[in-house]
């Protein structure tokens, strides 16, 4: 019996440990995360902040992936595709992701520190809420806006453009800042239609419920943007694509030319921003210019979507790096230690540079309207755009007269109705 | 031109037995001489239109980033910033991911070796029924889109909990590649079967005349199948891409990739890596070569 | 089969039973890495499908709108096409002539076809970036060359007419690679046959039509049909630069087939793109392969 009791005993000590052995073993939770090296997010500053978290949580473990920024999207696909292998938390930063990201509205709603208020309103609403739920928290800001060379004005003797300049004070800055000789031109082109500058002219590449092109690609409104960017590009002070493409920097802006004091004024981003600051450039930030005798002036913004995979074993040890990652704490290191500029207003309220000139040139358009409040509710835009991107290169390479961009545009109507009827079938109305 | 495709005909030993078969001597060197000169001239102007891309590299990764494109442009900066090629080294493991793409570049091979001369052996030597079609269907596997084959792939190894491992980078190497396989195939059928019937009748079985008579003779097509494959398993940037987690097990094409950031390229930067990063595809093409040029004309040479 | 077996004698069967053996790696490796996922492609042509939701069965809609409803396929198509036809006949012909240059015998060759290799050897956004600088209309090495030589140089990548030779040019510097493979070819053409002909006295122009050439064919098979396929699969350069244009002039089959993948999300169709790019090249080699009855020549045969 006393053998029996002490064997009992034994056996339940034994079960204890095992148990309390399997349950530390179990209760330290790994979480895949995957993220790239780029501008505002440097390579150490982020393992610096995992190694903090994981510090601070000795019951989750994050393990970082780096991606080269210019292959995530491609890994991301793949593993999203296979359904196996993605990470518990990323960027979702292209939206036909979105339905493979977590609803996290339930553990926002759960969690008394962190909630849509924290954020800036508008990124808000296009980054983090999709199909009404909540697919992720908007990390960090980015915005275009015309970047001007100050050295290059004050050498021709230009007044510096002003926030509430016009697409026609664009052009004339241009011309006066041109000069053949030493190959200086004064401002770039826009990198494609239906953006900013499009939309300040209220130009519409389709109707806003997402039924009709005619009437929209080839809208008075359509046909004075284009217009334009006909006279820039006749005008001889803007380079061509072929400069574009050989001095600027993948697609993203010509900083490179502009750098080299080669170009007055180019629209650029707060990354580029950055590179300008580290070359010692003296420069100036307004927004895009507006339509002439028009008011209605567009950001083309962007914040990063972060997000859960919806094949996530550990929702709950997920969102806590996700809301660490994406949140005050996160934001404040890596703005502080990186070039984050943060999506949280209380956050970017400590940025060290906020006083300066530029700082709040660029804050101010982040205050603006933006191009993905129309863009995320229509997503066919790409679709319809890709098929109708003859008016585009025409004008760009100069092959039509001025007077042509109405027939152009009426011509490319039933091409663009074309792909505009595929897409919405495919995405099932 | 045609002096020097004539010269591509004459070997030393040539040389010899045509000197026995004509007379005029002195002719033969004046010629010798203006082909030489002529081959010389044409090479080295062929060469320079194909190395200013690699001069203006060279010139670029030593330029600050201003400039780059600055005008009008230089072909050699004031100031050559050799720093370049330092912070090019320190910003990333390069030195370790150009290993990383070594050890897969030997795993290939192995693998390559091991696979492809004995399934050519077999397209090209033995006879078989379906031999065409199956010959066909290996071609056609070249065929498809190497991206619609990612999704289905990536299901498979991850399954098989091969992710963030190097197997999937090297496995498909020991079931042959098409091309190689193709190339071998090509290669084999113009050896004379004389020495396949000579080896028969002294006894030697299919295994032993593949491996014994036929191998030495695909010397050359051996050569073109390791220089090839350390070419594409060093500049191959999806695969790894794909299959990979582990920062420091990245290749170099991997690693190159984050010299481009979100917004620009660090152009002097990423050409200093590059420039470094093809190094070591030159240098083995550069001592490979001798084994590149020789085979069955040598062997005929003697006998 | 069976039928066939059973008619062979002994020593056939073995050969064929050996021949089989050595196939196997090669037989494993099809079913694992292509069956499967070409397989999945094929079921994939008959869906749509937007990758990170279950696909949707459509029969054959995807073909039907491929082939009666989408201009982009067929322009695709053309363009693809046009180029397989400038590059491919330069391709095979200029590699021969830089191959029969490097089997020179002379001293420091080993330099010039490392040289020559070089552009083989460089890839991606350095290549395109220096070729874009290299064919820059204004101010690119190329068209100040034809300046000074009284010729008004092209608009190369931003001309529709001329973007695609300048793809196709691009392609041909990398000439070196294929290069190569001529080299290892030339090896194993016997010298005694060199010899005996020069004591015929046939002159060397004679030689290289009646020696070198014949005996190259399987080689320039091999070239013909790597070539070709590869001409089809024609990507990375249209995709770093010209991105398909400008107006489309660039807008190659893998191009389209990319877009539509993980651009547009369009993965159902894509896989029916590429279901057809196969059959279009698996129909030009099978093509090839029939011809080449009359032309290749294997010494061993």
């Amino acid at each position: 019996m006393k053998l029996g009791r002490f064997s009992l005993f034994g056996l339940l000590a034994a079960v204890f440990l095992l148990t309390t052995l399997v349950v530390s073993a179990q209760d330290v939770v790994t979480i895949e995360w995957w993220t790239v090296n780029s501008e505002e997010f440097d390579e150490q500053v982020q393992r610096d902040l995992v190694e903090q978290f994981n510090a601070e949580h000795p019951d989750i473990q994050v393990n970082m992936t780096l991606l080269p920024a210019s292959g995530f999207d491609e890994r991301m696909t793949t593993t999203l595709g296979a359904g196996q292998g993605a990470p518990d938390v990323a960027f979702f930063w292209i939206n036909n992701w979105l339905p493979q990201a977590l609803d996290i509205e339930p553990y926002l709603e759960a969690d008394p520190d962190l909630g849509p208020e924290n954020y800036f309103e508008n990124f808000w609403n296009t980054r983090a809420v999709w199909n009404d739920t909540v697919v992720g928290l908007p990390l960090g800001v980015g915005a275009n806006f015309v970047i001007y060379n100050k050295d290059v004005f004050d050498a021709a003797g230009v007044e510096y453009p002003t926030a509430d300049w016009t697409t026609e004070d664009y052009n004339a800055l241009a011309s006066q800042l041109a000069d053949e000789e030493t190959r200086t031109w004064g401002g770039d082109r826009p990198r494609g239609p239906y953006r900013a500058i499009w939309y300040n002219y209220g130009a519409k590449v389709y109707s806003d419920d997402s039924t009709t092109v005619d009437g929209y690609l080839n809208s008075p409104e359509s046909v004075a943007s284009y217009t334009w960017l006909w006279d820039l590009v006749n005008s001889g002070a803007t380079p061509t694509p072929a400069d574009l493409e050989i001095l600027g920097t993948e697609g993203t802006g010509p900083i490179d030319l502009f750098i080299a004091g080669r170009l007055a004024m180019a629209t650029l981003n707060q990354g580029h921003m950055l590179n300008l600051i580290d070359e010692g450039i003296n420069f100036g930030i307004v927004p895009e210019p507006a339509a002439p005798g028009s008011e209605l002036r567009h950001a083309n913004a962007w914040s990063l979507t972060a997000s859960i995979w919806k094949g996530t074993e550990h929702p709950q040890e997920a969102y806590e790096w996700l809301s660490y990652w994406a949140g005050p704490e996160g934001q404040q290191f890596l703005m502080e230690n990186g070039n984050l500029i943060p999506s949280m207003p209380d956050v970017l309220a400590t940025y060290e540079n906020a006083d300066t000139e530029y700082a709040q040139a660029f804050f101010e358009v982040l205050e603006l309207p933006q191009v993905a409040q129309w863009d995320n509710a229509h997503p066919c835009k790409g679709s319809v755009m890709s098929a109708v991107s003859d008016a585009w290169d025409l004008v760009n390479l100069g092959e039509i007269e001025r007077d042509e961009v109405q027939a152009t545009l009426d011509s490319l109507v039933p091409v663009g109705q074309a792909a505009l009827d595929e897409c919405l079938t495919r995405l099932g109305g | 031109m045609r002096l020097s495709k004539d010269l591509g005909e004459i070997s030393a030993a040539q040389y010899e037995a045509r000197r026995k078969s004509q007379r005029a001597n002195t002719w033969i060197t004046v010629r010798r001489l203006m082909g030489y000169s002529s081959a010389y001239i044409l090479m080295t102007a062929i060469a320079l239109v194909f190395m200013i891309p690699l001069l203006w590299m060279f010139s670029t990764s030593l330029k600050t980033r201003a400039d780059i494109f600055a005008w009008p442009p230089s072909w050699l900066p004031d100031v050559p910033m050799w720093e370049n090629y330092v912070a090019a080294f320190t910003s990333y493991p390069l030195a370790r991911f150009m290993l990383n793409s070594t050890i897969l570049v030997v795993l290939n091979t192995i693998g390559e070796l091991v696979s492809v001369p004995l399934i050519a052996y077999g397209f090209a030597r033995l006879r078989f029924p379906f031999k065409k079609v199956l010959f066909l269907l290996m071609l056609s596997t070249m065929m498809i889109p190497g991206q619609i084959k990612l999704i289905p792939l990536y299901s498979m190894y991850s399954r098989l909990g091969l992710i963030d491992t190097y197997v999937p980078l090297f496995l498909p190497s020991f079931f042959g590649n098409p091309f190689f396989i193709f190339l071998m195939v090509q290669y084999i059928r113009t050896i004379p079967r004389d020495l396949d019937e000579a080896a028969r009748i002294d006894g030697a079985g299919t295994w032993t005349i593949l491996y014994r008579i036929i191998l030495p003779l695909c010397k050359p097509a051996l050569t073109v199948m390791i220089v090839f494959t350390f070419l594409w398993v060093w500049n191959d940037f999806l695969q790894p891409l794909i299959y990979l987690n582990d920062f420091n097990s990245y290749p170099i094409s991997v690693g190159l990739a984050f010299f481009q950031g979100r917004y620009s390229v660090e152009w002097n930067m990423f050409m200093a890596a590059t420039l470094v990063s093809i190094l070591p595809v030159l240098v083995l093409y550069f001592f490979a070569q001798k084994h590149l040029i020789g085979g069955i004309s040598a062997l005929g040479l003697k006998g | 089969m069976l039928a066939t077996w059973r008619n062979m004698n002994p020593l056939a069967r073995r050969e064929a039973a050996e021949g089989y053996i050595s196939l196997l790696p090669w037989a494993i490796g099809f079913l694992v890495f292509t069956v499967m996922p070409v397989g999945a492609s094929i079921v994939l042509g008959f869906t749509r499908w937007n990758i990170v939701e279950p696909p949707v069965w459509i029969g054959l809609d995807n073909y039907v709108r491929m082939f009666t409803a989408d201009p982009m396929f067929w322009q695709a198509l053309k363009v693809t096409g046009l180029f397989v036809l400038i590059s491919l006949p330069l391709k095979l012909v200029l590699g021969l002539g830089l191959a029969l240059l490097l089997n020179l015998k002379l001293p420091g060759m080993n330099f010039f076809r490392t040289v020559f290799y070089i552009p083989a050897v460089i890839s991606g956004v350095a290549v395109s970036l220096m070729w874009m600088w290299l064919l820059q209309p204004d101010t690119g090495v190329v068209n100040t060359i034809l300046y000074y030589m009284g010729i008004e140089g092209p608009g190369w990548f931003w001309d529709r007419n001329w973007a695609l030779p300048s793809v196709a040019l691009m392609s041909i510097w990398k000439v070196g690679g294929s290069a190569i493979i001529y080299l290892a070819g030339l090896q194993n053409i016997p010298a005694h046959l060199y010899e005996a002909a020069e004591i015929d006295g046939a002159s060397r122009w004679r030689r290289f039509w009646r020696i070198t050439l014949p005996l190259l064919t399987p080689t320039l098979f091999f070239q013909l049909v790597i070539e070709l396929i590869d001409s089809f699969k024609i990507f990375t350069e249209a995709f770093v630069i010209t991105q398909g244009g400008p107006l489309r002039s660039t807008y190659f089959y893998l191009l389209y087939f990319y877009e539509t993948a993980f651009q547009n999300f369009n993965m159902g169709y894509a896989s029916a793109l590429a279901i057809v790019l196969m059959v279009i090249i698996l129909s030009a080699t099978v093509f090839v392969n029939y011809t080449s009855k009359r032309w290749v020549y294997y010494e061993a045969e």
